[in-house]
């Protein structure tokens, strides 16, 4: 065996389930606390890799600026999103919030073709094909960047939900609504932040990863997907249960894909949540909004 | 109640005109609009766009203008086969074109043998389709551009005359383009008694392809021949810059996809390619399709552009010289068909309705593309 080679894999799993967890994070959040699917959830990762396009190509905003304009850019987006759509859902309509949020994926979508036409589209960076090797190891900057967002974002929601009265508020509220009613919680303002925080994650993670993959509209559906069976394996609205899945499934597929034929790897994701959902539909880590 | 007589007489007019118009001649197209090939789609639509209203300036064909209803086949067979049932099911497409993608062409022949409709073959190159087709076959499928099989020859030949064809590993989309592109290769390569050094697909969508690449890195084949298209060459070809491989490339590299900072840096000189067009073909009637085409879209032309703007001249002189614009008589002069291509060639059809148009031999050099080799398939 190779040592060398396993490493590199590893390390190539450890990156690419880091890109997941991003992905993912904001998927889990507003499951979690919502109980809403979101299946427009990769069309505003799209949105906001897209948005990072312009702001780079036509206004000339550094990587780090567009970073951080396109996350809040995507926060006000979540308010939007929730005002204009979520905010009538009640606590039971989870088959309107389906066919709600799959309505607007395809409009999301679909204008996007239409505004933008499917032409891929490439965000250049000073770091694009630069990469930092240890000894025979080697790790593309822009991924390493990637990985320290994708912690940094992690850890700033730890401390909102762990140290902060209004993260209180959402773990408690992803318990019970009623019972958060009773002591006082705004629901709609909790929800509404909540989704702000998701979408805005989202927002993140189109910003972060437009540099590594071709920006164009039908870009969301590779990810999001998987985003889905890493949020059930983890356990709905348990964000560290998707973050430690998503490092777990993106490990699981670069050994795969590494030794095995490619294509096998896709599956894993797939065949991993189908195992649990028969045998542990609560998800590895157990459900409800907790870091 | 003059106002009353007088909008009577103008519509009586309005439909006296409309009915003096003949009616527009249809031709069904099924493309990948959506999903990961929907680039492709749309460059081929663009240049059947092109053709229809060259054709359409002027005076149409048999004095009827010419209309072509897209279909999306999101690079599916089943939703491929789904629309084109529906879209033949009235009766009023003459001809269909393409697909695009290979895997929907196959699924879909059998539909447009049983509704009795011609279907010509522009983007998709899996060599079954060619194998499938004419005598002993289905004789409504045509296929204008060259198939896998003799691109890859071709390329295996000129790789060969440069000591280049062993030792050659290949990467491909798991789909039938990929897989007739791996099938191609054997056998060029097992005329010469050689075979391929490593053979690796990966599914059409995929975004990253760190994994795929460190393997092709562990093998280190001598050279790497691509079978991929779309957003994932584009994806494929910046991740292999970017972990720093300098396994030389060839097979259906898309040389115009490729950034032009990665092509600048030298890193690629040597990459050689076989593709059925390449806009640096110095002909005048090229250089024509390329004005015209940049002139209407506001973008350069590629392959999938350049094929579909031909294979529907192609298709455009056979309901012409059909004389009745009927699928039947559309079939049989698509038969006899005697076109000149824009690349030089004559366009025919042979016993398997396979047209033999060159095959465009490209290398990079100096961090250029040039052709060093045209090859009649």
């Amino acid at each position: 065996m190779d040592g060398i080679y396993l490493l590199q894999l590893l390390l190539n799993g450890l990156v690419i389930g880091v890109i997941y967890a991003l992905i993912a994070m904001g998927l889990s959040l507003i499951f979690g606390l919502l109980g809403i699917v979101n299946f427009a959830h990769g069309e505003f990762y799209m949105l906001g890799a897209m948005l990072s396009f312009f702001a780079v190509t036509d206004l000339h905003f550094s990587y780090w600026t567009t970073i951080l304009s396109v996350t809040l850019v995507a926060s006000a987006a979540g308010l939007l999103f929730y005002h204009l759509f979520l905010s009538s859902l009640r606590q039971g309509d989870f088959e309107r919030s389906i066919l709600l949020t799959l309505g607007i994926s395809m409009v999301l979508q679909n204008g996007g073709i239409f505004l933008w036409t499917v032409t891929p589209r490439i965000v250049p960076t000073p770091y694009s094909y630069a990469a930092v090797t240890f000894g025979e190891l080697q790790i593309p900057v822009l991924r390493l960047f990637t990985l320290c967002i994708a912690t940094a974002a992690f850890l700033a929601l730890y401390v909102l939900l762990n140290r902060t009265l209004i993260g209180k508020a959402m773990r408690g509220l992803s318990h019970s609504r009623h019972a958060a009613a009773m002591v006082g919680i705004d629901h709609r303002r909790v929800a509404r932040l909540a989704v702000m925080i998701g979408i805005a994650l989202s927002g993140l993670a189109g910003a972060t990863l437009a540099p590594v993959y071709s920006v164009q509209p039908t870009m969301g559906s590779a990810f999001v997907f998987k985003a889905f069976a890493i949020v059930i394996i983890g356990g709905l609205g348990n964000i560290l249960g998707a973050a430690l899945a998503a490092i777990l499934l993106g490990i699981v597929e670069s050994l795969i894909g590494g030794f095995l034929p490619l294509t096998l790897a896709d599956a894993a994701g797939f065949v991993g949540m189908i195992l649990v959902l028969l045998f542990k539909p609560e998800g590895l880590f157990g459900r409800g909004v907790r870091v | 109640m003059k106002r009353l007589m007088m909008a009577a007489v103008a519509s009586a007019l309005l439909a006296a005109t409309a009915m003096a118009q003949p009616s527009p001649i249809r031709i069904g197209s099924t493309l990948p609009l959506t999903g990961n090939l929907a680039f492709f789609g749309q460059h081929s639509r663009w240049g059947t766009e092109l053709a229809v209203a060259e054709a359409n300036a002027l005076g149409g064909v048999l004095g009827r203008q010419v209309e072509v209803d897209y279909q999306d086949n999101q690079c599916n067979p089943a939703v491929g086969v789904s629309s084109v049932t529906r879209m033949l099911s009235d009766k009023t497409e003459v001809a269909l074109l393409d697909g695009v993608c290979s895997s929907v062409i196959l699924a879909i022949m059998p539909v447009v043998q049983r509704a009795g409709v011609p279907l010509v073959v522009a983007n998709g190159s899996a060599t079954a389709i060619a194998d499938a087709s004419g005598v002993g076959g289905n004789k409504w499928t045509f296929k204008v551009n060259p198939s896998d099989a003799s691109l890859v020859e071709a390329l295996v030949g000129w790789l060969q005359q440069n000591g280049n064809a062993d030792g050659i590993g290949f990467l491909g989309e798991d789909t039938d383009f990929g897989r007739a592109g791996m099938q191609a290769f054997e056998q060029a390569l097992g005329r010469r008694g050689l075979k391929l050094a490593s053979v690796d697909y990966y599914q059409q969508g995929t975004a990253d392809f760190t994994t795929v690449l460190t393997k092709v890195r562990r093998a280190n084949p001598k050279s790497l021949a691509l079978y991929s298209v779309g957003a994932d060459f584009q994806n494929l070809i910046r991740q292999y810059f970017g972990m720093g491989l300098t396994i030389p490339l060839t097979g259906r590299l898309l040389t115009d996809q490729i950034p032009p900072e990665i092509l600048a840096s030298g890193r690629l000189n040597g990459a050689t390619a076989v593709q059925p067009y390449t806009a640096e073909i110095d002909l005048p009637a090229n250089h024509a399709f390329i004005a015209a085409f940049q002139k209407m879209h506001g973008a350069p032309p590629n392959l999938l552009s350049y094929e579909a703007y031909e294979t529907t001249r192609v298709l455009l002189d056979a309901i012409s010289r059909s004389g009745i614009a009927q699928p039947g008589a559309i079939r049989d002069a698509l038969q006899t068909t005697k076109l000149h291509s824009i690349l030089g060639a004559e366009i025919e059809f042979d016993d398997h309705n396979l047209a033999h148009n060159n095959a465009v031999i490209v290398m990079v050099r100096d961090g250029k593309v040039q052709v060093v080799g045209l090859s009649k398939t």
